[in-house]
């Protein structure tokens, strides 16, 4: 034990010295909060015009719209928006009437208006409406500015006069959502708003991703390390001091580490002021503990994959080439996180869970989104614990063999050889 | 007391036979040269001591027992295919070596700078393994290998790319080493170092024994019956010899088969001849060797007791 502690203690030192890991440390997260700033360095240099609240044009040569009520529909269509997103109110584009279609498609150009609406004078009996928008690309012809907006003003002045003033509001706003949540024992419970989901979200979802990332940064080291002791021929040294074993818990031991500390600088960096400013974070004691366990599994069984593969290629970037098949295996759930974000019990989602390879990203996603089933717990961390098992004794069994071939990549039956050999 | 025991050992590679059938012992406190022409099984040999690759079949045995963790950590072992953490400095480099061979971290920095200042190295200390020359990593190299202070030093072809300084350098060290009562097993195939070096040989060929015992013994067994002679005399009066060839500045004299060295050295004096020198002639190692491996399949009848 005294020998991994000291391999251990080197790996993670010489690690997180080097150039490459401070910067990636640093480096990270400044070019993270960049990719922040660029859309709000685009908000606030932006036509400021048309962002403030927007102008759209309305050509009523139908003779249905009453302008009177514009600003009224605009408050309700804005408060209904609203109480579904605490994301701060979103100013809709203000409704102008205008009777010339050049006039106001020269203010389209020039942008002092968004769009402009021509309600056509067979409206009442087709709902024709043309819409002119500038072409800035197919987004910009997908949603129009003030569709919504137009709607709700439609729809009150058809109404207008036919119709109760509670009538009018029930018009304008059919419905007022409250949603219940029901439980898989069946209790019913309000669901909170849209927002306080979200936002009870980030603590665990940002402890997804911080997880995973560690997981991948640690055994993205260890790969390195590995095909760096090779490259720099010191593996036969290490061998007449320890055991392959000893060499494989060490470097597990200390890169592991180096790859927690770079994750939990950019939680600190990152998450926690983020955090701070916008909502207290809401991770529960079981939600944290179980996530640890799965990345301390998950972390294990590819460090010992990636430790496996580095000691094949003759240098450094052969062995990056070989272990892509691990690394592209364990971020496919990634591919399908929409579906299993949806439905974290489908079969799908469960499927991932129980194949070691899938299982860490699949049930870190789903415990920072729902509470999983025992069963799910118990065959996943199972498989995984299996898997582990195979991929550390594999590993060391390759080790022994392969460590000892310089320039020369070992092909899939020597490899083979080796694991059921030793 | 015996430092390093094979017995019986054999090692092979899908049909390559590395290793056939192979016993030796290494004495404590000797220096013994392992060797063989390239591909012959020294290497593997090594390997299987230090429990890199393990035996099909034999006994290795180091003071005796097998090669446990303490054991291992009394061996120093320099390996062909050799390199250091080039981005790592010289002294955290040589500390982490001896921390695995377990010295605590007051004695492996002590250890370090004892051994840098030794080979001149104490100005590299802080400086990346990678910055140095390559002599001087060579030199580190060795140090590496000193460093845990072991008991064995098993030293797989060291003189490899060493200008004759350093060569020089490091024949003191093992010397040296020797001489504090350290066994030191040496592959190399400079036979001249052997020679200078060694006290008792065992030769690898296709991975069977083909020489061992004492270089004396050996050379000996090797050589002509011949002399090698420095006086003013008539040889081809001389009834006693079949040929005498110049040989730098010296005379060596091939003598008939049952002529013994003094049988000559007397007809000499009797004739009056004046004798400046006068030595058994020996073949050197060198020719033994390529002697031995011309001769080709590994079977010679060379099995010596022992």
């Amino acid at each position: 034990m005294r020998k991994i502690l000291v391999i251990a203690r080197h790996e993670f030192i010489a690690t997180v010295t080097r150039k490459g890991y401070i910067f990636a440390v640093i480096g990270m997260p400044l070019f993270f909060l960049a990719i922040a700033a660029i859309p709000m360095i685009v908000e606030t240099s932006g036509d400021g015009s048309s962002k403030e609240r927007g102008m759209v044009a309305v050509i009523d040569r139908a003779g249905v719209v009453d302008f009177d009520l514009a600003a009224k529909v605009i408050e309700r269509v804005e408060a209904a928006s609203d109480s579904s997103s605490s994301l701060g109110p979103k100013k809709g584009p203000q409704l102008t009437s205008y009777e010339d279609l050049d006039r106001a498609l020269a203010d389209l150009q020039r942008r002092r208006i968004q769009a402009c609406y021509v309600i056509e004078s067979d409206y009442m009996t087709t709902g024709r409406v043309s819409v002119y928008v500038r072409d800035e690309g197919l987004f910009s012809r997908l949603n129009p500015p003030g569709e919504r907006e137009l709607y709700a003003l439609l729809r009150a002045s058809l109404v207008k006069g036919r119709v109760s003033e509670p009538m009018l509001q029930r018009v304008l706003r059919p419905v007022n959502l409250a949603s219940m949540k029901v439980s898989e024992r069946g209790e019913v419970q309000p669901s909170e708003s849209e927002w306080d989901e979200v936002t009870k979200l980030i603590g665990p979802f940002g402890m997804f991703i911080l997880l995973t990332m560690a997981i991948f940064f640690s055994s993205g080291y260890l790969l390195q390390g590995m095909a760096e002791d090779k490259q720099n021929r010191v593996i036969e040294i290490l061998f007449s001091s320890v055991t392959p074993e000893q060499l494989l818990a060490g470097k597990i031991m200390g890169l592991g580490a180096a790859g927690l500390l770079q994750v939990a600088f950019y939680a600190l960096v990152l998450l926690v002021p983020s955090m701070v400013l916008v909502v207290t974070v809401q991770v529960s004691v079981g939600q944290l503990l179980l996530s640890l366990v799965y990345f301390g599994l998950g972390y294990l069984l590819f460090a010992s994959l990636m430790a496996g593969t580095g000691i094949l290629g003759s240098t450094v970037q052969e062995s990056n080439q070989l272990a892509a098949v691990w690394t592209i295996s364990s971020i496919v759930p990634l591919f399908v996180l929409g579906p299993i974000s949806e439905s974290p019990h489908s079969a799908l989602a469960r499927g991932f869970s129980y194949f070691p390879l899938t299982a860490p990203v699949t049930m870190l996603l789903r415990i920072s989104l729902t509470s999983v089933p025992v069963i799910d717990i118990l065959i996943s961390v199972g498989s995984l614990i299996v898997g582990i098992l195979l991929a550390v004794r594999g590993a060391a069994k390759v080790f022994r063999a392969a460590s000892l071939m310089y320039g020369k990549r070992p092909g899939l039956s020597e490899i083979l050889r080796w694991l059921r050999e030793a | 007391m015996t430092a390093i025991s094979l017995r019986g050992v054999r090692k092979s590679f899908d049909s390559l036979v590395a290793v056939d059938d192979v016993s030796l012992d290494v004495e404590r406190g000797e220096v013994f040269g392992l060797l063989g022409p390239n591909g012959a099984g020294k290497t593997t040999m090594i390997r299987m001591i230090m429990d890199i690759i393990r035996p099909d079949a034999g006994r290795i045995e180091i003071f005796g027992q097998q090669l446990t963790e303490r054991v291992k950590e009394q061996i120093g072992y320099l390996p062909e295919e050799r390199g250091l953490y080039t981005r790592q400095k010289v002294l955290s480099v040589l500390e982490y070596f001896a921390r695995l061979k377990g010295a605590t971290p007051t004695r492996a920095r002590q250890s370090a700078l004892t051994w840098l200042e030794r080979l001149g190295l104490m100005e590299m200390k802080d400086k990346k393994v990678g910055e140095l020359s390559k002599g001087n990593q060579q030199k580190v190299q060795l140090v590496a290998t000193l460093v845990g202070d072991p008991e064995i030093l098993i030293l797989d072809e060291p003189f490899t790319g060493l200008d004759p300084v350093n060569t020089r350098m490091v024949s003191t060290v093992i010397r040296e080493q020797a001489a504090a009562g350290k066994t030191v097993l040496l592959s190399t195939h400079q036979m001249a170092l052997v020679e200078t070096l060694c006290e008792r040989v065992f030769m690898i060929h296709r991975g069977r024994r083909v020489l061992y015992g004492h270089l004396d013994e050996i050379k000996r067994r090797y050589s002509d019956n011949a002399v090698l002679v420095r006086a003013a005399v008539d040889y081809r009066r001389c009834p006693l010899i079949a040929r005498a060839v110049p040989e730098n500045g010296t005379m060596r004299v091939y003598l008939n088969d049952d002529v013994r060295p003094r049988d000559f050295l007397a007809w000499m004096l009797q004739v009056g001849a004046e004798v400046e020198s006068f030595e058994r002639a020996t073949t050197p190692l060198e020719d033994i060797f390529i002697k031995v491996v011309q001769a080709g399949e590994g079977e010679t009848d060379e099995r010596p007791e022992g």
